[in-house]
């Protein structure tokens, strides 16, 4: 009940809405809807990679993609931008698209990979190679700490870990912040640099939570585990297979192997595959955009590229692939599900020697994720069961934050709202508990924290308090409480500026014009008489001498008739009032030429007419009208005792006095009476008598 | 409220000087660029110093010298100890312009304006940030902000915008602009009204007038110049010289030059092409990496296709004259520096500017008084005497007194050493004796090895040779390739020197081993030479910067409120603020006068004005009550409301209480108050604070001056009988080509005779003396039509 009325006193443009669309209570498929003061933001829109075909996109048909302003990407996995193409050239989204330039780079490269290795039959395909490299075209890219503003949107991005040129979204509308992780990690690791904290702080943060409650073993131990546990699985003859996800992550590994083969000589006849043409695709990628990694590495760069790897060879495929003796396989994809990984893991799964180091984050319902669990048999690809005998590790090197580093970044912050996403409903309840518990003891802060469902919203309210700058001539002086101020309110981006009309130009880019118009219709009649017919219209009537000799009549001012042969110009500054002016002389004019009964006036009456008389004789209609003609007394004017104008009136009683002339009345008795009838001269005198007279 | 902008020219101002301005807003006070001369004239240097103390903060807009020169020395020296603000190319290009040119001047004289500690340490200074990036200063700069801007001319080339929070009085320092686009880089973004930050116009522009009276031939046609002369000479078996910067314009150069050599048409492929100077390699590796900040043609072909247009394929990097005189005769050789007064380009210019084959061409105009400066205006000179600089060994006496000299030092050092780490001591003690004085030619050093040093000048330097032994570990090759390696270069070599002239030494005793060399005293000498010039010489401008023609659009478009020229000479800096003066005033609706200022040097300029700012509070009534009408990206309305003080008073208490929510740093900001349905807490701060001040409204309402100073006044909605008229404002400026598109689209004939937009042969459409649009026709119905859609074209309040 009380959700509702807070919803009822709060106006909708106050309402922000989060919606995740996928990675909501799941991980995989990210996609989020940011809705707010009328724009709508995406962010991310990823696959599920243990779905294939449609049912692996998010849920879109809960956003309307041709009213969305703008998608963020944060990254180049494919829970996370794999779904874009398909957005881009299947939906009639018209907005823009943005990522950093070293995600676009490796973004092109995975997708075309992703295409080319999924082996769904081409009609469950979402999308073709030239799909993609037109999706290209439509996506602009923006750098760290750039800050772009678009539609009234303003975003920026920070550094975030993980993989290379992962991004952490910032945006910004009308004052209210909102902070998109991505996937992030705070720890420094061998080429990436940790997730910044921002230095502003935001009212929402949207962040991963991936990893839940769990705490990550510090970074020195689990490079020793997993070079330990490779030593161990060649030493005893056994080959070892790192199943990864080609780019992202595999570089890290990559980096650790080569530079612990270096430093092991004794391990040099033992050889390091590693099985992606696509890493060596994207190795120029890695070279160039160094900007994005830590300072160690790019010291380093200086000198020599780390990502020239001395002990590691590329494997182009299982053709090429000569099985014989113990060997490390660095293979894609990083979860099993098919390919060249699951090729090697079924061929030597069967021998105890062998083993296999899972080293990422895995979704259910993927091999990598089933064989953690120790199972006896695993299914194969062909759908027979083959016993399992290898030794399975898991060494998580995923760079996603854990329970520490998500509890730090929220604490350095302190938003009033967080919004957990991406990571699975267990875990992230987990998590959201404990944040809770951190902050229940703590009255100076307070967090809430949501988990939505996908396509559920979360709602919150905003309220804005639109401030407005005066600027220029017309804030040269305060005014004083009362007073009243007026001006041209110029609003862009949920700024107000007040200006003064004259100031327009010089603080915008906007500026005041001016039209004027001429507008020519034949007339035989003579000026007098329009003249004439004019002064009914209005008092001022001006009459004009031209310079070329015509004659030419100024009607309220604004309005100029000029006579010319068998046809009079009319000229006006235009504006709504003067056009207003303009037709009613144009009515007038017609009127007088066209109306024989209008000419009919004989001459030496083509004069000013007498409006007073006018006004007074239908005044006493009017009021005849109003209280019947026996119910009072009207004293007829030049009786010795009154003065000309006035009129004595006698109503219920009431004895009531008016002036034709100066319009008041007096009812000494009854102001109610006085002031009906006031208004009631006001409006008479208004309608009959011509603009302008006073 | 008054803020203060003082503008003082400490270099470069009505002269073509190196750029170094200061400029104080209100207590806060920029250094703006620090360039300095060829001759690192010291006066410059005293100018500064006088203001040293009280600069807070130092932004560079370009890597090359005349931008940034003088840092190393007004950090080492002078003790300068605020931020540096640069962009990340400029940083890392900056760096490579001042090793080299230290380097060019340590390879052949005594120098001592900087070190290259020096350099490393100014540059540890420096925030590297990114275009478009707002950074808000603190402390003494409350309230500012920065932001870098695309400016094209050399990668990472920025204009300066600075803030002031009220969002009043901008201003933007912009020189050497290019608003073209080029091969590698976009053209200056500062003036893109689209993703601008701010779309006013600045208060205050600062900019130079250096290609005020300068007319530049078209790109394509300096393009093909450039071919032809290159071709010519080079079929004539001719040699081609190409003066050009470290690590800026040389990028354009060498990707042009690249491509020709590409385009297999062009029949260039046969000759060989190279670039010298001391950390070529460098500045090619930083240029790979910076893809981002290139044009975006060049960022496409990187993502489409993984082509780095900096992974040369003809181009050869070298670093000596050893390398050099490896790469095979004829040879287009792009050396540095630009101004041929050190470097490569002078000695390459002495050994080959007698050979009536070669061609010299210079791609900038440089301070007066350089070679390339004399040899651009006087391209016929058939007679230079040029001051040369050479190091040569020390003979007989002189090698004498330095050896007793060294011994002594040597001693010292010795202990020193033994002070430092075990790891250095050991490394002493398997030293010969001969090999510890390392610091006559320690910073000679490091660019032979390829270019491959950074930030170790001194500390790890007396390591060094020893770092070479130890790669002993693999006896078999390694430690001899490189010797054989060398002696053919030094074979090379010879043959090269003795087909020079005699007397070009300094570059003899560089292919030595890296010990040997230590080992060789050399002092400095100088003398005066003359020499024919017999090579073709010409100037092919390649400087990518605007035009003033351009510039003067340019201007005129960003409408400043007020205008510095800086950087020219003195007459074109005069007549192109005649021309400023004169566009800007002229334009329909301008109501203050421009004013151009063009200041010599110390000649403070103040354009301190009177600003008038305040907020006001826009009641939700009042802004319901609004209807909004667009023009360009914004919307506008007329506004009539009253004054109310009493919401206001009660606000700054709600304000102050709500201070941890609402950041104090950014008063533009709306304050937000979070109302969130399960936000309990909040909400009661806010019912608490809200109560609180109501009670203090309940007393009479008597507002002290100093109150309403901090009030924010309320804006509330008027009745409608209060409503004063106003004068009708149509706001936008309609062009006529524009307004005919919406007839047509409208389906009403339209056409221009004469300059008079005629529609449907009853309506005329021009535009008057003033600027101003006039409609004349007959009464048709026509007529409303179209005036209706005129009305369209107009916000209209």
């Amino acid at each position: 009940m009380e959700e509702l009325e807070s919803e009822i006193s709060h106006s909708d443009s106050d309402l922000l809405r989060i919606t995740p669309l996928g990675a909501g209570q799941e991980v995989g498929r990210s996609c989020h809807l940011l809705e707010f003061k009328e724009k709508k933001i995406m962010l991310d829109c990823g696959i599920h990679p243990g779905i294939s075909g449609l049912a692996g996109l998010p849920y879109l048909d809960f956003s309307d993609p041709e009213k969305i302003d703008l998608l963020l990407v944060t990254h180049f996995h494919l829970d996370h931008a794999g779904g874009l193409p398909w957005f881009l050239q299947k939906t009639p989204f018209k907005g823009r698209v943005f990522m950093t330039h070293a995600t676009k780079a490796i973004y092109r490269w995975l997708l075309s990979d992703y295409i080319k290795v999924s082996n769904i039959s081409t009609e469950d395909q979402l999308y073709t190679e030239a799909d993609l490299e037109e999706s290209m075209t439509r996506i602009e890219t923006i750098n760290f700490h750039e800050e772009k503003v678009i539609n009234g949107i303003k975003f920026w991005c920070y550094h975030a870990g993980h993989v290379l040129g992962a991004a952490m979204f910032m945006i910004e509308i009308a004052g209210v912040r909102v902070l998109y992780t991505g996937d992030y990690s705070r720890e420094e690791d061998r080429h990436l640099m940790a997730a910044e904290i921002p230095a502003v702080r935001p009212d929402v943060l949207i962040t991963e939570a991936t990893y839940g409650t769990h705490i990550h073993e510090p970074r020195e131990e689990r490079e020793a585990r997993f070079t330990n546990t490779v030593t161990d699985i060649v030493n005893r003859g056994g080959r070892c297979l790192i199943p990864v996800f080609a780019l992202g992550r595999a570089q890290e590994l990559l980096l650790i192997l080569d530079d612990y083969w270096s430093n092991h000589p004794e391990l040099h006849d033992i050889p390091i595959y590693y099985a992606s043409s696509l890493a060596k695709k994207c190795m120029a990628v890695y070279q160039t955009y160094s900007n994005a990694m830590n300072h160690k590495i790019q010291k380093q760069l200086n000198v020599s590229n780390p990502f020239q790897f001395k002990h590691i060879s590329n494997l182009k495929g299982m053709e090429h692939f000569d099985d014989v003796g113990p060997s490390v396989v660095m293979a894609s994809p990083g979860m099993m599900q098919s390919g060249l990984s699951r090729e090697l893991f079924e061929s030597w799964c069967t021998d105890h020697r062998n083993g296999v180091i899972v080293a990422g984050y895995c979704v259910e319902g993927t091999l990598a994720k089933h064989i953690l669990s120790e199972p006896e048999e695993v299914v194969s690809m062909s759908g027979q069961k083959i016993p399992l005998k290898l030794s399975v590790d898991y060494i998580s090197f995923s760079a996603h934050a854990d329970y520490k580093q998500c509890s730090e970044f929220v604490r350095a912050m302190k938003p009033p709202h967080v919004v957990l996403v991406h990571g699975e409903a267990n875990e992230m309840g987990r998590l959201k508990a404990a944040l809770n518990r951190e902050y229940e003891d703590d009255p100076e802060t307070s967090i809430n924290i949501h988990n939505p469902k996908n396509t559920e919203s979360v709602q919150l309210y905003f309220k804005g308090e639109k401030m407005a700058k005066v600027m220029g001539d017309l804030a040269i002086k305060r005014p004083n409480h009362g007073e009243t101020l007026s001006g041209i309110l110029v609003k862009r981006n949920f700024n107000y500026h007040i200006l003064a009309p004259s100031d327009l130009s010089a603080h915008t880019n906007l500026s005041t014009s001016a039209l004027t118009q001429r507008q020519s219709v034949s007339f035989t009649a003579p000026l007098s008489l329009l003249k004439y017919y004019l002064h009914q219209l209005s008092d001022d009537v001006v009459t004009l001498k031209m310079s070329n000799g015509r004659e030419g009549l100024r009607i309220f001012g604004a309005i100029t008739v000029v006579k010319e042969v068998n046809m009079l110009v009319l000229e006006w500054a235009a504006n709504p009032v003067n056009d207003m002016y303009a037709d009613a002389v144009l009515a007038i004019i017609l009127r007088v030429d066209t109306d024989p009964q209008a000419r009919k006036i004989p001459v030496q009456r083509i004069t000013k007419p007498d409006l007073y008389r006018e006004f007074k004789d239908r005044l006493e209609v009017m009021l005849e009208s109003m209280f019947g003609e026996h119910s009072f007394k009207v004293v007829a004017p030049g009786e010795d005792s009154l003065p000309e104008d006035e009129i004595h009136l006698e109503i219920d009683n009431l004895e009531v006095k008016i002036n034709s002339k100066t319009r008041a009345v007096s009812c000494p008795n009854d102001s109610q009476t006085e002031e009906m009838l006031t208004e009631c001269v006001q409006r008479l005198y208004a309608t009959i008598m011509p603009v302008g007279t006073a | 409220m008054t803020s203060i902008i003082k503008f003082t020219p400490l270099s470069g101002a009505l002269n073509e000087g190196p750029c170094c301005y200061m400029l104080q807003v209100d207590e806060f006070t920029f250094l703006l660029d620090c360039g300095w001369d060829e001759e690192f004239d010291l006066k410059l240097i005293e100018n500064i110093k006088k203001h040293i103390s009280h600069i807070d903060a130092v932004l560079l807009s370009f890597p090359d010298a005349q931008h940034l020169g003088a840092l190393p020395y007004l950090v080492g020296h002078l003790g300068l100890n605020c931020p540096i603000y640069a962009t990340v190319p400029v940083y890392k290009m900056g760096q490579m312009f001042l090793y080299d040119l230290f380097q060019s001047h340590h390879n052949n004289r005594e120098f001592d304006q900087f070190t290259l500690d020096d350099v490393d340490t100014a540059f540890d200074r420096i925030n590297q940030i990114k275009h478009n990036q707002t950074v808000t200063l603190r402390d003494k700069g409350e309230g500012l902000s920065i932001t870098p801007v695309h400016a094209g001319h050399m990668i990472g080339g920025t204009a300066w915008k600075i803030v002031k929070d009220d969002e009043e009085g901008e201003v933007v320092y912009a020189v050497d602009f290019n608003h073209k686009r080029e091969r590698h880089l976009n053209g200056c973004s500062l003036f893109d009204s689209g993703d601008s930050l701010s779309s006013r116009p600045p208060q205050l522009l600062i900019t130079d007038a250096y290609n005020a009276a300068y007319i530049q031939a078209r790109r394509k046609l300096r393009d093909e110049q450039l071919l032809t002369k290159i071709i010519e000479t080079m079929r004539a078996d001719g040699n081609v010289l190409i003066a050009v910067d470290t690590a800026g314009r040389v990028l354009e150069l060498a990707i042009l030059l690249d491509q020709l050599w590409r385009d297999t048409r062009s029949g260039l492929h046969a000759y060989s092409l190279a670039m010298i100077n001391n950390v070529t390699y460098n500045v090619v590796e930083f240029a790979k990496s910076m893809v981002e900040w290139m044009s975006d043609k060049i960022i496409n072909s990187f993502t489409d296709q993984r082509n780095n247009p900096f992974q040369f394929k003809h181009l050869k990097l070298c670093h000596n004259l050893g390398d050099l005189a490896q790469v095979p005769q004829p040879k287009c050789v792009l050396a540095s520096t630009i101004d041929m007064q050190s470097g490569f380009s002078r000695q390459l210019f002495v050994r080959w500017c007698s050979d009536p084959r070669n061609a010299v061409i210079v791609t900038g105009r440089t301070a007066k008084g350089t070679l390339a400066r004399t040899l651009i205006d006087d391209p016929t000179i058939s007679h230079l005497n040029l001051e040369i600089y050479k190091r040569v060994p020390l003979v007989g006496e002189e090698l004498d007194q330095f050896e007793r000299q060294r011994a002594a030092k040597k001693a010292s050092e010795v202990k020193k050493f033994e002070d430092e780490s075990s790891d250095e001591s050991d490394v002493e003690d398997a030293s010969k004796p001969g090999q510890v004085q390392h610091d006559f030619l320690v910073t000679a050093d490091p660019p032979k090895k390829g270019g491959g040093f950074f930030k170790q000048a001194k500390k790890t330097y007396p390591m060094f040779p020893y770092v070479e032994q130890r790669l002993k570990w693999d006896e078999y090759g390694e430690f001899i390739n490189p010797e054989d390696y060398r002696l053919n270069e030094i074979a090379m070599l010879e043959e090269e020197v003795e087909a020079a002239k005699p007397r070009k030494l300094p570059s003899t005793d560089e292919p030595q081993e890296v010990e040997q060399q230590d080992e060789t005293p050399t002092k400095c000498v100088r003398e005066i030479l003359g020499v024919e010039v017999k090579c073709s010489v010409s100037f092919i401008d390649f400087e990518g910067r605007s035009d003033g023609e351009s510039m003067l659009k340019i201007v005129q478009q960003i409408k400043p409120r007020e205008v510095i020229l800086v950087r020219g000479d003195p007459l074109a800096t005069r007549k192109f603020s005649e021309s400023i003066t004169k566009l800007l005033n002229s334009g329909a609706g301008s109501t203050s006068a421009v004013e151009v200022f063009t200041p010599a040097v110390n000649e403070v300029v103040d354009t301190t004005k009177e600003r008038h700012i305040y907020q006001v509070k826009l009641k939700d009534s009042l802004v319901g009550s609004l209807r909004f009408s667009t023009a360009k990206d914004a919307e506008i309305c007329w506004l009539d409301a009253k004054v109310d003080y009493s919401e206001g008073l009660r606000d700054t208490a709600q304000v102050l209480s709500a201070t941890q929510i609402a950041e104090s740093t950014e008063t533009s900001r709306q304050i937000r108050l979070p109302l969130d349905g399960d936000e309990e807490m909040d909400v009661d701060e806010v019912v608490m604070a809200t109560s609180k001040s109501a009670k203090s409204e309940t007393k009479p309402l008597k507002i002290a001056e100093s109150e309403y100073k901090n009030a924010i006044p309320c804006l509330e909605p008027l009745n409608l009988e209060e409503t004063p008229g106003h004068q009708i404002c149509f706001v936008n400026e309609l062009r006529l080509s524009d307004f005919k598109q919406v007839l047509v689209k409208e389906g009403i004939q339209a056409e221009f005779i004469g300059g008079v937009l005629v529609c449907n042969n009853s309506v005329a459409i021009k535009r008057n003396q003033q600027g101003l649009i006039d409609m004349e026709g007959c009464l048709t119905e026509d007529y409303y039509v179209i005036r209706d859609l005129l009305y369209q074209q107009y916000a209209i309040v």
